[in-house]
């Protein structure tokens, strides 16, 4: 049974990170346009949803470690985050590649105007989140290294990356609810619930039930949170 | 239709500088199609814009004068 | 030998055609005269003061060297334009610049002039066509150098050399005024689209690179041109040439007003040169052969070629006759693009047949309709350097009537290059002339009265919308029996429609914001070029070139081998004159 139970959560979760946000991606009144630019927008949209999905990919989630062994979730959570992490950092380069196939404004003039309109809340949201992104990342390769000097060590280090994390989710949900081409009323719903669910999961993880000591090192394990 | 519609504006204001008809405005931020019928198909602001958020169409939102028919 | 042209009162009979086009306006939901629900306190509007040694005025292709050269020259310069540097009127569609390169062209300049006067029937000024070769290549140079041929959309290469000299620019500003003072000129005024605002600037000099113009037609890319530099000049006394030619482009019957489309890929292109390639494009011949045999009219672009001769119609020289319509080809096969599409053949050749995506379909013509042949309608040159007959007034590119090109597309890509060559050439003579001036005063009741005159639109209670005044002009000018096959009792017909809007219309036109306002200036403008046109074309009693009468279809060399001038009498009236081809105007 154990077997069958932890197909189902495989199946749930691609059913809601990748099936959900497919589904409002085709629902949506948007015009399409080529092939590359669609592919694009999907692939941007799918790592955003499985940025969410991180929050699930945790020890935070008591269900999915009752069903896996913590290990290789962390495994999967690093895996997982790092290729979105990829694609939302490298996503401003995406949106301006398709103008170097097609007659218009230059890919580089595009990206310029793009990053110094700052007089959009959006894009400022936007350039704060990417930062933000870059130091989670970094932080989270660099755990190893930074961990023992947090002073609660690996409790400092989980509330370090979740704030982080959370900050960030806050950050990129408004700006793709202000500026996503796909982030209609449905789209953007389906992002803040799963940012909430996301966020109660994780404080219920800190301040709520206490939390059980950890049982492998989590140094070794690699971090999760 | 003339430009049929503005999905994810970033609020550049690219379009609206480079519209030869002055058909796009500024409106909370966003661009928006404001005088449709002025529109001449010219693509320009689908050019300019740096994230291609500008769908157009060959439609002319008015009756058009033709020579003859 | 100034003739006024005292045109006798019309006869409505023939108007039953013309007003079955006006009819259907009712329908457009296009309100005629209504209460104008003003949006902004108009008592609010500020006016913003400018001063400067040289003015320009506009920002396509003649616009940016005539400020370049100003600068360069010496003279303080201030650039204004009603859209963006580069993105507004015809330059961003224009694709071929003609460079006439000594190095590579078989022939002399002497060849070159020769062949387009030949072309031409004599109606090209000669100066100005030998000046276009002299300076094409330097002006090419000079646009590679700021990236003007690497990539599709020209603002950013023509923000290159201003940033560079930090010249001001003035962008989204319409100028619906010229002031001269003492004689000469003093300034300009008009008015912001995104602010509440209008502007006075006070110039020891003006250029205008104003564009040229049409009735805001479909399918090709000239609505924001209204032939406002014209007519602004035209109210303070200058004098204007070429009204009765024609540029001939046509559009497809399907999406006929999606210019983009129609044309292929060719606004994605990103700009080439070409060398010499003398041709006579009509455009009118599609007309004739429409008016003559129906709808739909064979050969039209991506359609096969026309099986049918057509009798009579548009003279060719038999030198530039080519056998039968060119194989399918942008619409702008015939006539010329902005700045003269390359031909179908060749390099940076259109490709033949429709766009992806739009199959064959008839042709129709009127795309550019109440534009004339560029460089061929515009202020009258008084000498080889731009100058008009207002002191201080220069113009440049499409609203000098230089007849470079001739009352018909000769060179291909030569409006481009020509528009930057004459750019050039009026920037140094405004600066030079600039140097000589004290600098102008206006009094603050003459800056007073203009701004009340500005504003006037805004302030109607009630009036007629630019747009349904617009639709109406159109209605009356765009049928192709009235500009392009001509006819006196027809261009008579027209007129009576075309002095009432003047008349009655222009005075009361309303607008309720500042993008209405514009309209309304815009509309006012087109009417008035609509009066020249029709009074240019029953005046010239012959056939020639892209002028084209069903009553005098030959060409008359004893009588006109000559321009018409129009200007504004002392009593108001709108006088025509005729200048001998090969003539300076005589300078009073």
């Amino acid at each position: 049974m154990k077997l069958t139970a932890r197909t189902h959560a495989i199946i749930a979760a691609l059913a809601v990170f990748i099936g959900l946000p497919l589904l409002f991606y085709a629902l949506g009144h948007v015009p399409r346009r080529s092939v590359l630019k669609e592919s694009i927008s999907i692939l941007t949209l799918l790592a955003f949803s499985m940025m969410l999905g991180q929050y699930f990919l945790a020890r935070s989630n008591e269900t999915l470690l009752s069903l896996f062994k913590p290990p290789q979730v962390q495994k999967v959570h690093k895996y997982i985050a790092y290729t979105a992490v990829c694609v939302i950092l490298i996503h401003p380069f995406l949106v301006v590649l398709p103008r170097h196939f097609e007659a218009g404004v230059k890919p580089w003039d595009a990206f310029v105007t793009m990053l110094t309109t700052f007089d959009s809340l959006g894009i400022l949201l936007g350039l704060t989140a990417w930062l933000l992104l870059l130091v989670l990342t970094t932080t989270a390769y660099f755990r190893g290294r930074l961990i023992p000097r947090f002073t609660q060590r690996y409790r400092g280090w989980r509330y370090f990356h979740g704030g982080l994390a959370v900050t960030f989710t806050v950050l990129a949900l408004w700006h793709s609810i202000e500026l996503g081409r796909h982030t209609d009323i449905a789209m953007s719903a389906f992002f803040v619930t799963l940012a909430l669910i996301g966020f109660a999961l994780l404080a219920r993880h800190y301040w709520g039930a206490p939390a059980k000591k950890p049982r492998t090192d989590p140094v070794s394990a690699g971090a999760s949170i | 239709m003339t430009i049929k519609s503005i999905h994810g504006c970033i609020g550049c204001k690219e379009c609206v500088k480079s519209c030869p008809c002055d058909v796009i405005r500024m409106e909370h931020g966003k661009a928006v199609i404001a005088y449709p019928a002025d529109c001449q198909i010219c693509h320009l602001c689908r050019m300019y814009c740096p994230v291609d958020a500008i769908e157009m169409a060959p439609e002319k939102s008015i009756p058009v004068v033709l020579p003859w028919g | 030998m100034t003739a006024p042209n005292d045109l006798p009162s019309l006869s409505r009979r023939e108007f039953l055609a013309l007003s079955a086009t006006t009819a259907g306006l009712a329908a457009l939901g296009l309100t005629a005269c209504a209460d104008n629900h003003v949006e902004i306190d108009v008592d609010a509007v500020t006016n913003a003061d400018h001063s400067t040694d040289v003015l320009v005025i506009g920002g396509g292709m003649a616009g940016l060297f005539a400020a370049v050269k100003a600068h360069d020259a010496g003279a303080a310069t201030l650039i204004v334009s009603k859209g963006r540097l580069g993105s507004s009127g015809l330059t961003p569609f224009a694709k071929g610049f003609f460079v006439f390169d000594p190095a590579t062209e078989p022939g002399s300049i002497d060849d070159f002039v020769a062949a387009v006067s030949r072309s031409a029937l004599g109606t090209n000024n000669p100066v100005y066509t030998r000046q276009l070769a002299e300076h094409s290549l330097e002006r090419a140079r000079e646009l590679r150098q700021w990236g003007y041929f690497d990539q599709t959309l020209a603002n950013r290469p023509f923000m290159r050399p201003i940033d560079e000299r930090k010249i001001p620019l003035l962008e989204r500003v319409v100028i619906t005024h010229l002031i001269k003072e003492g004689g000469r000129i003093a300034g300009a005024a008009g008015f912001r689209l995104d602010a509440e605002a209008t502007i006075t600037i006070r110039a020891k000099s003006v250029i205008l690179c104003t564009g040229a113009g049409g009735f805001k037609p479909s399918g090709f890319p000239v609505c924001d041109l209204t032939h406002d530099g014209t007519v602004i000049a035209y109210e303070i006394g200058a004098k204007v040439t070429g009204k009765e030619w024609n540029d001939g482009h046509s559009t497809r019957s399907n999406n006929p007003a999606a210019c983009y489309d129609n044309w292929g890929d060719m606004f994605g292109r990103i700009p080439s040169t070409n060398g010499v390639e003398v041709h006579h494009d009509l455009g009118m011949d599609i007309n004739y052969r429409a008016y003559v045999m129906g709808n739909p009219v064979e050969g039209g672009p991506g359609s096969a070629q026309p099986t049918k001769a057509v009798v009579g119609g548009p003279y060719v020289p038999e030198e530039f006759q080519r056998s039968g319509p060119p194989a399918g080809g942008p619409p702008g096969q015939k006539g010329g693009a902005p700045g003269g599409p390359p031909s179908g053949k060749g390099k940076g050749g259109a490709p033949g047949g429709p766009p992806p995506g739009f199959a064959a379909s008839a042709n129709v013509g009127g795309a550019s309709a109440g534009m004339a042949i560029h460089k061929s309608e515009g202020l009258v040159p008084t000498n080889d350097r731009c100058a008009s007959n207002i002191p201080g007034l220069y113009a440049a590119g499409d609203a000098l009537g230089s007849h470079m090109a001739g009352g018909i597309y000769t060179q291909i890509g030569s409006s481009l290059a020509g528009s930057a060559v004459q750019g050039a050439i009026a920037g140094e003579a405004a600066a030079e002339y600039a140097r000589s001036v004290t600098a102008p005063s206006i009094s603050a009741a003459r800056i007073a009265e203009v701004k009340n005159e500005i504003l006037a639109p805004l302030r109607r209670e009630a009036g007629y919308g630019p747009a349904w005044v617009t639709h109406t002009l159109q209605g009356v000018m765009i049928p192709n029996f009235v500009l392009y096959i001509k006819k006196a009792s027809m261009m008579q017909a027209a007129l009576a429609y075309v002095e009432e809007l003047r008349d009655h219309h222009a005075p009361m036109l309303r607008a309720a914001n500042m993008h209405e306002l514009r309209l309304a200036f815009e509309t006012r403008n087109m009417i008035l070029s609509a009066e020249m046109k029709l009074r240019a074309s029953l005046m010239r009693t012959e056939s020639r070139c892209s002028h084209y009468r069903l009553d005098y279809p030959d060409v008359d060399d004893d009588n006109w081998r000559a321009w018409i001038n129009i200007y504004r009498g002392n009593d108001g009236v709108m006088r025509l004159e005729k200048q001998p081809f090969d003539a300076w105007p005589e300078q009073a």
